[in-house]
């Protein structure tokens, strides 16, 4: 996942817009989320995020989760 | 240093020692021992001898008076040990030998063990009817399940009453099929009983991240994004309550195992060791809304972890560890802690687990005989958070104050105050209520 900094009503196509990213590069269904005033997260591919520029986003790891139950 | 003393008296003393209708004395059999402080308490134990006729023959044991020894207890000081171990018997002539009488603990409950006591049990022990005559029943509290997705029919056919779940205020991440309260009976199932133990009128809203089908994920995961975006759902939630009445309990049985996936710590796109990472900032931001948010500690403790766990050490990760959350250990209906239950320091915050709740019991029949787990000990816990918030909405006590309380109050375990095993001490309702009590009383004066 990769972090933009952008104004509180955002979309994902402004976001898009200001890394240079296609449609195909991120995940429309999960598409832009806000963390914090000002902070948005978007979900883009492996590919995409090596492409971003790293002046304009962060890119954070996104982990696969599991649920606590013992095994 | 606590120790046992095999003592070779004279055999008339061992035949006594022997008769089981004749009382005998630690002291008469032992007599005086320079520098050992004798148990008395403890009754003098005849023990046999080894005996083998030849080498070629089971080894065979005598018990005759002449052949077998007695053992006491006692206690040589810890700087004395060893000078006078060897003082006594080399100079004592009926000391056989001084041997070690280390503290033995019983095994811990492990993964694949039995349950241990019953759902009614967890009930009596959170005093359940307790909370509810004093009006801490869940009622008006919203409590987010944000697992796998509930089964609500087969929570109140097991439970035995109405469940309440708020279809219009849960919510499926991307590509999982909204159909909230009505999916498969699993681990999100289990979740939402425990839940209802102690906070049987909550109202459940059903989060189900963990069916989130992303290329490479199993059956029962979903990515660490699918729950930051849970969360901002949840920021909108608790948004669109009236800011003196908020009530919003987020239980996450879930967590990270192993390290494969992520970023190493310090690399700036680290999740584990991260505050900064998204998903510690929006969980941050939510409790800071107002909302109570509680985390399994994770099954990595040190007797038995989960077979999935790749951290070396410090497994309390990410969000589990967050400071502004409750990490939830685990520990069974006798009150000790279960050998998965992952133990402290906490990589985000070091005083983790917060405290602990009960698990590993027969309980909703939703994934096996047992509810186990943190996963079961985080929802039970939630469960009386929000039995506590039926009162006091975070406008009242925010969710900081109520996890000072939830420290202070809890039943100590261990060594004095907290430690890396049990947090602050095991969940104590009535220790809770009594709390509050006083502060009602302060407050009216």
């Amino acid at each position: 996942m990769i972090q933009v900094r952008l104004p509180p009503d955002a979309t994902l196509g402004d976001a898009l817009r200001l890394l240079g990213l296609s449609d195909d590069d991120a995940d429309a269904g999960f598409g832009l989320v806000p963390v914090a005033p000002g902070r948005h997260v978007l979900r883009v591919t492996d590919e995409a995020a090596r492409r971003v520029s790293h002046e304009l986003a962060e890119v954070f790891a996104d982990p696969r989760i599991e649920p606590d139950d013992s095994s | 240093m606590r120790v046992m003393i095999q003592l070779r008296p004279a055999p008339d003393v061992v035949a006594s020692v022997m008769d089981t209708g004749a009382a005998s004395a630690a002291g008469d059999v032992a007599g005086d021992l320079p520098g050992v402080a004798i148990d008395e308490a403890f009754e003098p134990v005849a023990v046999p001898r080894p005996v083998s006729l030849s080498p070629y023959q089971r080894m065979q044991f005598s018990m005759a008076p002449e052949d077998a020894s007695v053992l006491v207890r006692g206690e040589i000081a810890d700087g004395d040990l060893a000078t006078r171990s060897a003082l006594l018997t080399s100079s004592v002539r009926e000391v056989a030998g001084v041997f070690a009488d280390p503290h033995i603990q019983p095994h811990p409950v492990c993964g694949g063990d039995g349950p241990v006591g019953d759902w009614q049990e967890v009930r009596r022990l959170l005093h359940a009817e307790e909370l509810w005559s004093a009006g801490h029943d869940g009622e008006g509290v919203t409590v987010a399940i944000v697992d796998g997705g509930v089964n609500a029919d087969h929570v109140a056919a097991r439970i035995g009453h109405e469940v309440t779940l708020d279809a219009q205020r849960s919510w499926s991440p991307p590509g999982v099929p909204a159909r909230p309260g009505r999916h498969p009976v699993d681990h999100g199932t289990m979740c939402a009983f425990d839940v209802l133990l102690a906070a049987p009128k909550a109202t459940l809203l059903d989060i189900p991240v963990l069916l989130s089908r992303r290329e490479g994920g199993s059956l029962a995961d979903g990515l660490l994004s699918d729950a930051l975006a849970a969360y901002a759902h949840l920021d909108r939630v608790l948004r669109a309550m009236p800011a003196e009445s908020r009530a919003l309990v987020v239980s996450n049985s879930w967590g990270l195992f192993s390290p494969d996936m992520d970023f190493p710590p310090g690399h700036p796109g680290n999740y584990s060791d991260n505050p900064a990472h998204p998903f510690n900032v929006i969980v941050g931001s939510l409790e800071g809304t107002g909302a109570d948010i509680l985390f399994s500690a994770g099954n990595c403790g040190r007797e038995c972890p989960d077979g999935r766990c790749g951290y070396p050490d410090r497994t309390i990760v990410g969000a589990n560890s967050h400071p502004a959350v409750l990490s939830v250990g685990g520990v069974d209906t006798r009150g000790e802690r279960v050998g998965y239950s992952s133990q402290g320091p906490g990589r985000l915050s070091e005083r983790k687990p917060d405290l602990c709740a009960y698990t590993h019991f027969a309980g909703s029949g939703a994934v096996g005989p047992a509810d186990t787990g943190t996963s079961a000990s985080c929802p039970v816990a939630a469960g009386v958070v929000a039995a506590v918030r039926t009162r006091r909405s975070a406008a009242d006590l925010s969710p900081a104050q109520l996890r000072t309380l939830l420290h202070r109050t809890a039943d100590d375990r261990s060594t004095v105050g907290f430690d890396y095993d049990y947090g602050f001490g095991v969940i104590d309702p009535p220790a809770v209520l009594a709390a509050l009590a006083r502060q009602n009383r302060t407050r009216a004066a």
